[in-house]
């Protein structure tokens, strides 16, 4: 990395809510960066706040202190750089998947033909190319979120958030999206550049991410930045990997 | 043909997690311990099983199933080449092939009563209906139909290498 400027900087970033004068405390001083080529995991216990971290780090959050920045610039929630998936999919019912996939491309204005074209890379580059006028009613869960993520890379990210987003799915579902989502950021031909997700998963922490930050239990604070040094591809089996799900266990209880 | 309905509720995805799963612990495992670990009871591993199991990706003998050379081709297969090895698979299979040679001879696209009755006659009609479903949701996957769930017309479809 040397001195290039980080892709994204957490600057101190704090989160409280207020009710009746009386100050509830969500998240407390965090601080952490990403470069290009990074993959992230945020995990900790439920209500350490890290989902209202990814919405702040998104810009559809504002913290109470502290700054975002992406590229050295504060976040904004239209920044075309950014893009999210979501646990819950988050799809049109009453649109195919073509049109779903399409709708992330609206907002940057494209002209028709160019939106099908491009919806119809990302589409292929999640495996559903075959499934285009299918309603969302007609695919399996898995398929879902395969278009929330197509969706999402539309608008070619570097940066690609994602909110527990296999968290609904069933345990063989989510272990086959898991792969594809690392060889769609280990893909120099697509986006995204790099991958920050939150999970309350530790074993989907240490199997996807080269960095794993540890939150605290509410409010949510950084108990540890973990370096995941294990080759790729990983093995659940491996006494090493579950030597670093332990270490992180042992972190948050 | 009638194994084929087994395919209906059963998705690409989950059938890739059980080979991964049970290659993970060196390509063979029992039943029980897969289903443990993945939490899933039989009733909900056992159709994934039985797809797997159908589409020549594992065997299952005496509670040990054991992935195949094809599943380990498939593990390291890219989406494309994925989707190459499953129509391989599928354009294969007896019901599949009744209901693409019908599609091709016809000039019109089939309804899908038309299919399901199809079905029916091969399989019976209490399994026409996922059969047909099955077809559907492979056949798109393997790119080789196309559906259109509002006018309930199939088609045949060409595809990308």
């Amino acid at each position: 990395m040397g001195d290039a400027q980080p892709l994204l900087q957490v600057k101190d970033v704090s989160k409280s809510y207020f009710d009746q004068g009386k100050e509830f405390k969500i998240l407390d001083l965090i601080r952490f960066e990403l470069a290009e080529r990074d993959f992230v995991c945020l995990v900790g216990p439920s209500g350490c706040g890290k989902s209202t971290l990814l919405r702040i780090i998104v810009g559809l959050d504002t913290p109470t202190s502290g700054q975002v920045l992406f590229e050295g610039h504060p976040i904004r929630a239209d920044n075309p750089q950014v893009a999210m998936v979501f646990q819950s999919f988050a799809l049109f019912p009453w649109l195919t998947v073509a049109q779903n996939v399409e709708l992330g491309l609206e907002a940057l204005h494209e002209d028709p033909a160019k939106r099908r074209t491009v919806a119809k890379k990302f589409i292929d580059a999640v495996g559903l190319t075959g499934f285009e006028n299918a309603y969302p009613r007609e695919l399996s869960g898995g398929m879902k979120q395969r278009v929330g993520i197509a969706r999402a890379l539309t608008i070619e990210p570097l940066l690609l958030c994602m909110d527990e987003p296999f968290s609904s799915l069933d345990a063989l579902t989510a272990q086959n999206l898991r792969d594809e989502i690392l060889q769609l950021w280990s893909n120099p031909d697509l986006p995204p550049e790099a991958v920050l997700m939150v999970t309350h998963s530790i074993e989907e922490a240490v199997y996807l991410a080269d960095r794993v930050i540890v939150l605290s239990s509410r409010p949510g604070r950084m108990v540890a930045e973990l370096e995941i040094d294990l080759p790729r591809p990983r093995n659940r089996k491996d006494p090493e990997f579950y030597g670093w799900v332990d270490e992180i266990y042992s972190l948050i209880v | 043909m009638t194994d084929f309905h087994s395919m209906a509720k059963v998705s690409v995805g989950q059938i890739l997690g059980l080979v991964e799963a049970v290659d993970e612990v060196g390509g063979v495992a029992d039943a029980a311990t897969i289903s443990r670990e993945v939490e899933m009871d039989v009733d909900r591993l056992g159709p994934i099983l039985v797809a797997a199991e159908f589409l020549g990706l594992v065997t299952v003998e005496d509670g040990d199933i054991r992935i195949t050379e094809l599943s380990r081709k498939l593990l390291t297969a890219g989406v494309r080449e994925r989707k190459r090895i499953v129509r391989e698979i599928i354009d294969d299979l007896p019901a599949f092939r009744l209901v693409m040679e019908m599609a091709r001879s016809s000039s019109t696209p089939l309804g899908r009563q038309e299919v399901v009755q199809a079905l029916s006659d091969r399989v019976g009609s209490h399994q026409a209906e996922d059969v047909f479903n099955a077809l559907v949701y492979w056949g798109r996957y393997a790119e080789l139909v196309r559906y259109d769930s509002e006018s309930e017309q199939l088609t045949v479809r060409v595809a990308q290498t």
